[in-house]
């Protein structure tokens, strides 16, 4: 009789030693990490721990300098994401790597065409496995549509059911709830717990701890490119992760300082824009922090595109410091003293390309230029100032800002916005994608901020952060605004409530 | 430790030494190469391309492009000439020639910004029409002969330094200190780097991005002045292809098609590489078939060697 | 990278090293001519080359040949003189894209004391001269002379009212606008034949091709057409064959190239204005030795020029 012993303790992913050093920085050291079959691993860490560049090592798209990867027992080399994905490694990145012009069928199977002889492509077999993946995954959905008509929910899924055509045995999850509802997490989580009774082992990566709670079976921590711990779930609890994260006790994790509570800076009335934005009326006062709350597609980006006049409104009016303002541009926004840090600051916050000092400077090179001239020496003070103020880790003002870490972009960012001395600022998921000791440091930016008298909107969808830095909380659903609360007032369950509609 | 400059400028740096290198084998495989005169050859037959190269710099800083330079260059030209010969005083001539080609950039620029077409086809629509005016407007002949004060710009020498150096260097020297030293120059290299970003900082991008063409029209008619004169002659069908040249010359020169980055150091060195390339096949002899296999290898090998080495630098 | 680039910089120039055919290390060898042609992408012009390059041998000297790829690019054969003037050639034979545009890089050669000899298509006389620039003589065909034999010729074909098309050269080149004038004018005094349309195909086949569809289009009713170049004609006769009317129409060319006489052969053109480039080569280079030599020659060299019709052809043959 055939000894199968062995492979019941045989574990179904080991990574020993992991070593990995970019130039000046080493990002991996001698980490450990493993994951059983059937398995929810967390991943947790802040931004620059090295918990993205661990997987891009098992997914190929890097080469460990040191260490060894076994799967179900045998040794791996994993040279490319092909062969990564030939032995049974799926990744989903936070930005979904589907094609969206093309239908479900055809993501799915891309790449991997089931084909009829002569090289055709056969429709009718794609088809077919698309309808019985879905459906594998509780989804009835018609396999023709394209992708970019799903919502995001939906295009998970049909990552999801990518990972399993290729017969996944290792998932890897990055960030899989930051864009989705709490039903869709829940229909998420249900999907997960599915896969893992098929034997899936899933590595799941979040900043949003109190999920792993509800989906995770064990947790590893890593901090500064080391693994610190790994722990089974019922081990530890929330604050021992930070603290392990970041290795700091962080007393006050939303630490709100609220401000003295002047005019009226800004008044929105009726604002209204075809099905984004409903009769939209708020004001905002100096000093103050007005959460915005709200489920996606609620229109919290669209009202704040409004105001910055990115996008034309229909009817209402908008009033600055009391006077009408007719915010046709970002620009006119800005002369108004208006600013908007957005959710994207990749896409739209920061040119990439350039540097600290031109990024910081890019919307004040009116004032910072003289006669067209840039004044020189202006711009290298402010820079300085700011990286110093802020605490940007940047080798020097002539960095360019691709090679920070997100928090450190955010810093920028908010730098930029800040020089400009406005009265308003917009934040638009101000700590998305960010480190939790940069976080705390954008929260104590913006009591300083509110100490001055300037009034900020803030966009978030993470509820704890509403309500831990809002002095007063909107909550909209559906392009309107359907309840107004003082923070102290509220719990987080009827601000979920409120943000999906319910009446009560 | 790598000098801070070398770091800045390393890319240019890469392109000088590449020019370097072909001056360094065409002399050695000619003595004709390295004299004086034939320098100062090289530099003249290149000032018409650097020229045009200068607004083409521009426009692909902002991820844009401009095929239309050729003909803007030839109708700016032939406006020139036919107000030359009208008896008008020099300068006016040159205002009038100058005008024509910053209005078709701005036509260019403003259905760009404005009108939020590709740039690729609004220039390759202004490419024919701008053609197609200069034809009309001489009814397909060229205009030639005019006085030595105007053809002066390409004949005259000011300490032994023939004019159209001396004009292509003027151009250069000030388009670096705008694109390096002023808003402008700061909006154009941000705009192509991230438009939308750009936009969101308040910048007014389709005033901008209409200037950055009307200033690549503007070279173009500064290139018509140096041609016009060189030539003793504006003709309709002047500049065809030379949209190639200029671009060949700002990509070699470093600067990325896709916008951000750039540099008018690197275009002019590429456009002296052109220039080295087709004097020294000339002087070598070479058959001109064979001449323009050469030419476009030495484009590709020099956008290849800078994909490579900005993936090493990653 | 840098390495490597050193090292294969190493290699090149070793190559390189061994084969040095260009250099000239003293002015007492082999006289150097060069020939600066429009293009060389026109059997004409080949055939001009051939024919200096059989000269060059028998005077055993050098000939360097060299052109730009199309025609119309005045600035390119600028640049070509300009930069055979650094290699010190003995004398530039050329043959002007731009008829006034070319003179400064003459200038250039009478600084440098090089003789210039035009070929085929004349200078602007009168630019040439308050420019105070001198070529040594004019080797080529009266233009004029052959537009005006097509002319007759068509007159000859005329039977009652007659429309007739022509396609022109580069507007501005002294060779077409000669070719032009000697038609028009040598047709102008039959009153029967009428000329529908004019339009250049600068010199190119494909826009030959182009412009008589196009024309074909307007004017319904052609009977015959005039192409100042055989390479128009050739265009012009494939655009006639495939719209089904060479029966009716009569294509004549000029310069009688070896593929023009073949279509006259079988009947698809008409006639062309031979003229003789070959000769045109020969002439050139014989003239250019001489000048060297110290001899004196004639401002103006005429090429025979003659019509080369279906008969004549078939009478060579005999």
């Amino acid at each position: 009789m055939k000894e199968i012993n062995s492979n019941q303790s045989q574990k179904l992913l080991e990574m020993r030693k992991i070593s990995k050093s970019f130039p000046g920085v080493l990002a991996l050291d001698n980490v450990d990490f493993d994951l059983n079959a059937g398995e929810v691993h967390a991943l947790v860490g802040e931004n620059g721990a090295g918990k993205s560049t661990l997987m891009k090592i098992l997914s190929g798209a890097h080469q460990a300098d040191i260490g060894m990867i076994r799967m179900e027992g045998r040794t791996l080399k994993i040279h490319n994401p092909r062969i990564a994905q030939d032995s049974g490694i799926s990744t989903i990145y936070q930005e979904f790597n589907l094609i969206p012009h093309l239908s479900i069928a055809s993501n799915i199977f891309l790449g991997h065409e089931p084909k009829q002889f002569a090289g055709f492509i056969s429709k009718k077999i794609m088809t077919k496995e698309t309808i019985n993946i879905l459906a594998e995954l509780g989804l009835s959905i018609n396999p023709d549509i394209l992708v970019r008509n799903l919502n995001v929910a939906q295009q998970q899924m049909v990552e999801v059911a990518k990972a399993l055509i290729y017969h996944a045995k290792i998932l890897i999850m990055d960030e899989p709830t930051s864009a989705l509802t709490t039903a869709e997490i829940e229909t998420l989580f249900a999907t997960i717990r599915s896969i893992q009774l098929k034997g899936v082992g899933i590595i799941y990566i979040s900043h949003r701890l109190e999920e792993l709670f509800q989906i995770a079976n064990r947790v590893t921590v890593l901090r500064d490119g080391k693994s610190v711990g790994v722990f089974k779930i019922s081990e530890v609890n929330k604050k021992d992760l930070i603290r392990l994260m970041a290795d700091r006790d962080l007393k006050e994790y939303y630490p709100r300082i609220r401000s003295k509570v002047g005019k009226t800076i800004l008044k929105v009335s009726h604002l209204n824009r075809g099905n984004y934005l409903k009769e939209i009326s708020f004001h905002l006062k100096q000093g103050e922090v007005l959460g915005i709350a709200g489920l996606l597609g609620a229109g919290r980006t669209e009202l704040a595109q409004a105001i910055f006049g990115v996008n034309q409104i229909e009817t209402g009016k908008i009033f600055v410091k009391n006077s009408p303002a007719d915010i046709i541009s970002p620009r006119k926004a800005i002369k108004a003293g208006i600013g908007f840090l957005t959710e994207d600051r990749k896409h739209s916050g920061l040119v990439l390309k350039m540097s600290v000092k031109d990024n910081i400077s890019l919307p004040n090179l009116d004032k910072l230029s003289k006669y067209g001239f840039l004044k020189r020496k202006d711009l290298k003070n402010i820079s300085l100032k700011f990286i110093e103020e802020f605490r940007i880790k940047t080798p020097g003002i002539n960095q360019k800002v691709m090679n920070l870490s997100g928090g450190n972009q955010q810093k920028v960012v908010l730098s930029k916005w800040i020089a400009r001395n406005l009265d308003i600022l917009i934040f638009d998921e101000p700590t998305r994608g960010i480190d939790v000791a940069s976080k705390v440091e954008i929260y104590n930016l913006m009591n300083q901020l509110t100490a001055q008298g300037v009034g900020i909107i803030m966009i978030s969808s993470e509820l704890p952060e509403i309500l831990g830095m809002s002095d007063r909380i909107l909550v909209m659903h559906d392009g309107k605004i359907t309840a107004e609360f003082d923070a102290n007032n509220v719990d987080q369950e009827t601000l979920l409530a409120k943000a999906l509609g319910e009446v009560a | 430790m790598i000098p801070k400059a070398l770091i800045h400028h390393g890319r240019q740096l890469g392109t000088f030494l590449g020019l370097i290198f072909l001056c360094l084998i065409l002399w050695i495989l000619t003595p004709y190469f390295l004299t004086v005169s034939n320098l100062l050859n090289i530099l003249e037959q290149s000032s018409i391309n650097a020229t045009i190269a200068v607004g083409m710099t521009f426009v692909i800083i902002t991820a844009g492009i401009d095929l239309s330079v050729g003909s803007i260059l030839a109708f700016s030209g032939v406006v020139l000439a036919s107000t030359l010969q009208a008896g008008v005083p020099l300068p006016v001539a040159l205002l009038a020639g100058m005008l024509t080609g910053t209005l078709c950039g701005l036509l260019n620029g403003a259905l760009i910004s404005i009108g939020r077409l590709p740039p690729f086809i609004v220039t390759l629509g202004m490419m024919s029409i701008a053609r197609g005016a200069a034809l009309v407007y001489t009814n397909g002949r060229p205009i030639s002969g005019f006085e030595q004060s105007f053809r002066w710009i390409a004949t005259g020498k000011i300490f032994y330094i023939p004019m159209p150096l001396i004009v292509m260097f003027i151009v250069y020297f000030i388009a670096h200190i705008v694109l390096t030293r002023t808003k402008f120059g700061q909006y154009a290299y941000a705009m192509g780097g991230n438009e939308e970003a750009t936009y969101l900082s308040g910048v007014n991008v389709r005033f901008h991005k209409t200037m950055v063409y009307a200033l690549c029209g503007l070279t173009s008619a500064f290139a018509a002045i140096l041609l016009t004169a060189r030539l003793n002659s504006a003709q309709p069908i002047a500049g065809i292809m030379y949209e190639l040249d200029a671009i060949a010359a700002t990509v070699i020169g470093g600067t990325s098609l896709m916008g951000g980055e750039g540099t008018l150091v690197g275009t002019l060195i590429g456009a002296l590489i052109m220039g080295v390339l087709r004097n020294g096949l000339n002087i070598l002899g070479v058959s001109s078939f064979l001449q323009q296999i050469i030419i476009g290898t030495v484009i590709i090998i020099a956008v290849l060697l800078d994909t490579i080495m900005k993936k090493q630098k990653r | 990278m840098k390495k490597i680039l050193i090292f294969l910089g190493a290699i090149f120039i070793l190559f390189m090293g061994c084969n040095r055919e260009n250099d000239r290390t003293n002015d007492s060898e082999k006289i150097r001519i060069a020939l600066v042609l429009k293009t060389l992408n026109s059997p004409f012009f080949i055939d001009l080359k051939s024919g200096a390059e059989q000269a060059a041998k028998q005077l055993n000297v050098e000939l360097i040949v060299q052109a730009p790829e199309r025609e119309i690019d005045v600035e390119k054969q600028m640049q070509i003189i300009e930069n055979l003037i650094q290699t010190r050639v003995d004398a530039i034979c050329v043959s002007p894209s731009g008829s006034k545009e070319l003179i400064p890089a003459m200038a250039k050669a009478n600084q440098a004391n090089i003789p210039v000899l035009i070929v085929d298509t004349r200078i602007d006389e009168n630019i040439a001269n308050s420019e105070g620039v001198t070529t040594t003589t004019f080797i080529g065909s009266d233009n004029y002379q052959g537009g005006k034999i097509a002319g007759e010729y068509v007159a000859k074909l005329s039977q009652g009212e007659m429309n007739v098309v022509i396609l022109e050269g580069i507007p501005g080149h002294e060779t077409g606008d000669n070719r032009l004038r000697g038609f028009k004018e040598s047709i102008e005094k039959f009153p029967n034949i009428h000329v529908v349309a004019s339009q250049p195909a600068n010199w190119e086949r494909d826009q030959g091709y182009n412009v008589m569809q196009n024309l074909l289009q307007a004017h319904p009713d052609i009977d015959a057409v005039f192409a100042c170049n055989d390479l128009m004609a050739l265009g012009a006769m494939e655009a006639i064959i495939a719209g089904g009317k060479s029966e009716k129409i009569k294509i004549i060319g000029f310069d009688a190239v070896e593929e023009a006489r073949n279509e006259i052969t079988t009947g698809n053109l008409e006639a062309s204005v031979a003229q003789h480039p070959a000769e045109m080569g020969r002439l050139a280079i014989e003239n250019a030795v001489k000048v060297l030599n110290g001899e004196k020659i004639p401002t103006f060299i005429p090429v025979k020029i003659e019509l080369i019709t279906r008969q004549t052809s078939e009478e060579n043959l005999r």
